[in-house]
């Protein structure tokens, strides 16, 4: 056979090949159609059969799918099967992605609720940050200024719940003047001269717990750690939430040494913080109380000072509305002025009764006032920080110290605002107070007074969680002497000359 | 003797009085009221259990001032007595229901996520947009109302665990005249 032959062959066997499977195909698909109506044939009809008027064949019989519209094309024979299969091809497609889409979420969602944050396992915020301005009258050394910028607060929070027994962990760290030096750097020199003044981040750190859950609030909590002490009202209000920007003399008062008159020297008659255990709760839903025990030295004292000495506390708050009380405080325990960090407490003995009230108007909304009044021992042989002392020994000469007896201190303050809620004055808030503090009833010429004449103009006031605001605060300040016969210059002194401050504060937690 | 015994009897009397259950509403007002009502069947059939008197708490969503008085979008929150008084959020989502209150409230007591317990009585449901979407809620027409200012946090966070220090809890009671 020859070549040529051969290739014919090959190409008609081909091409039978071919026509017999085309013409298999075409018949396995045509031939179902004539032998059995009914469903299938309804398909086979409207695919091959477009043009074929409908409700002709089967329009009693729904395609698959059920009713949707288009179905009823279908049947109406608007569209062909083609179209309907295309259709419902991409129905499923969309379907199937919105179910991954939605299953997606789904598992994000439940990955997420577990994180401790949205469980409010952990939260932060912050409490305070403070840029302040102040300006003084008092003279100052050189290499000072009568005018300064500084961080008064630059506090961080972190908080949480972990159960009902365990209803708050926290901890408040503050980010500003750490390891500031105490003086300006003189004579060219790049190092600052003095002592470092060793400010700490830890400022606050507590665990509450609630032993019994059926006995809240009657009993609600115990709190264990370092915290604003439950003395009145100032001492317990955060830094972010005060109507004035200095503190009042109740925390401090006074500077340089003490002397025999238990007058002069600086004073720190309330510590805001300390380390103690103490337990809470509300009686009648109008009375609460706090009753504890502490170091009473400060929470300096974590790092340097002297644990020792311990005192018992106590609060009673009686409510004629939810936000006017009038509350009576004790301390009573001892002090310990060797490396104690209280300043000027002396040795021995201590006390402080305190009487505090607050009045909210609901007549007047806005108004408000408030008043603390406070009195109190301390042990004998008062000294300052750093001065050398030695127990309770009145003789200076052999102990060191200032070689005071036990004063009795008394202060009290008074304190007002107004809240302007409307109008073109809306959001600002005058402020007035007037305190005292005499460092030694016994003594005079030692009186300390203030009037501050506040401003305040909120960005944002929603308190507790949210406070933005910018403070304008005036103060006269007047302070009498070291007591009598003691010779005194009000030339360099801080608490006897007038001062203005601003403060502009964000608070967001 | 006798006076011993006056005062363990007055010791004992004000024990059971500082425990006892904290009364928030004019006792009037509570006359008849059904405070273990089935919230979720109701959420489910609004309209099948109207003229209901009944107290609900929960937590402030929205307010929305209406002709002759306020709509106040609360979910719905159980009212707890430990470890304070008050709607306490358990983590669970409930439902919503739109409280009619006929009166004025001052609009610091109808911020978003302040506790509320309302003294009310059922109605037919009510359509309300609820983040622009609309919704039909079962509604309630309030008779008293008492609003916690917690802003979101919980009533026994206050007022030792609010901020970074004390801080009370402002609360009242409103109802209509």
């Amino acid at each position: 056979m020859s070549p040529l032959l051969r290739q014919a062959m090959t190409v008609s066997l081909a091409g039978i090949c071919l026509w017999s499977l085309g013409a298999a195909a075409w018949a396995s698909e045509s031939g179902p159609a004539s032998r059995t109506p009914g469903p299938v044939p309804i398909v086979a009809q409207a695919e091959t059969a477009a043009p074929v008027p409908s409700g002709s064949q089967g329009p009693t019989v729904l395609p698959p799918g059920g009713t949707s519209i288009e179905d009823l094309l279908l049947q109406k024979g608007s569209i062909t099967m083609d179209e309907w299969i295309q259709i419902r091809a991409e129905q499923e497609y969309s379907g199937a992605e919105s179910a991954r889409r939605i299953d997606a979420i789904e598992d994000w969602k439940t990955r997420t609720e577990l994180l401790p944050m949205l469980r409010d396992k952990v939260n932060f915020g912050l409490n305070a940050l403070q840029f302040l301005y102040s300006h003084q009258d008092a003279h100052v050394p050189e290499g000072k200024s009568q005018d300064n910028f500084s961080i008064r607060r630059s506090e961080l929070l972190f908080w949480g719940r972990i159960s009902d027994t365990l209803p708050r962990w926290h901890a408040l760290m503050e980010f500003q003047s750490i390891n500031f030096g105490r003086e300006t750097p003189t004579g060219g020199s790049g190092a600052a001269t003095g002592q470092p003044i060793a400010a700490t981040f830890f400022r606050e750190s507590y665990i509450d717990f609630r032993p019994f859950q059926s006995w809240a609030p009657y009993m609600n909590f115990i709190r264990m750690g370092i915290f604003r002490m439950p003395f009145g009202i100032f001492t317990e209000t955060s830094g972010g939430l005060r109507d004035i920007i200095s503190s009042p003399y109740l925390t401090s008062v006074g500077s340089g040494n003490g002397n025999r008159t238990g007058s002069a020297g600086s004073i720190d008659f309330l510590q805001e913080r300390d380390f103690f255990v103490d337990v809470r709760g509300k009686l009648f839903n109008r009375l609460e109380y706090v009753a504890g025990i502490m170091n009473n030295n400060n929470f300096h004292a974590n790092a340097t000072g002297a644990n020792a000495p311990k005192s018992f506390y106590t609060r009673v708050r009686l409510f004629g509305s939810d936000v006017s009380w009038i509350s009576f405080t004790t301390i009573q325990g001892e002090s310990n002025n060797a490396n104690t960090n209280i300043n000027g407490r002396g040795k021995g003995a201590f006390d402080r009764y305190g009487l505090d009230f607050r009045y909210t108007s609901k007549i007047i909304p806005g108004f408000m006032v408030q008043g603390e009044w406070w009195q109190g021992h301390d042990g004998s042989n008062q000294t300052t920080v750093g001065r050398p002392a030695n127990g309770a020994c009145l003789d200076q000469s052999i102990c060191g110290g200032s070689g005071a007896p036990g004063a009795q201190r008394r202060t009290w303050y008074v304190l007002a605002k107004y809240l302007i809620s409307d109008g073109p004055l809306q959001n600002w808030e005058p402020t007035v107070m007037y305190e005292q503090f005499d460092p030694s009833t016994s003594m005079s010429n030692d009186l300390y007074t203030r009037t501050i004449l506040g401003l305040t103009y909120y960005f944002e006031n929603f308190p507790p969680k949210v406070q933005s605001k910018i403070q304008f605060n005036y103060e006269f300040r007047h302070h009498q002497g070291n007591g009598p016969g003691v010779a005194y210059d009000t030339t360099f002194d801080a608490f006897a000359q007038n001062a203005f401050l601003v403060q502009f504060q964000i608070r967001f937690m | 003797m006798t006076r011993l015994y006056r005062s363990v009897i007055l010791v004992i009397g004000l024990a059971l009085t500082a425990c006892g259950p904290t009364q928030i509403f004019p006792s009037a007002s509570m006359d008849g009221v059904d405070k273990n009502f089935d919230f979720t069947a109701w959420r489910n059939v609004p309209n099948a259990q109207t003229d209901r008197k009944v107290q609900l708490g929960g937590r402030i969503v929205q307010a929305n001032t209406e002709k002759g008085g306020l709509v106040i979008i609360v979910t719905q929150l159980p009212i707890v007595e430990q470890p304070a008084y008050g709607p306490k959020d358990n983590g669970r989502r409930s439902g919503e229901f739109a409280v009619v209150y006929s009166g004025a409230l001052d609009p610091k007591w109808l911020a978003p996520g302040h506790r509320l317990v309302v003294i009310g009585t059922t109605g037919q449901a009510k359509a309300v947009m609820v983040d622009d979407v609309q919704r039909s809620l079962p509604s309630l027409t309030a008779q008293c109302v008492h609003i916690w200012r917690t802003a979101g946090r919980e009533i026994s966070d206050f007022p030792h665990n609010a901020g970074g220090g004390y801080e009370p809890l402002e609360e009242e009671t409103h109802c209509v005249s």
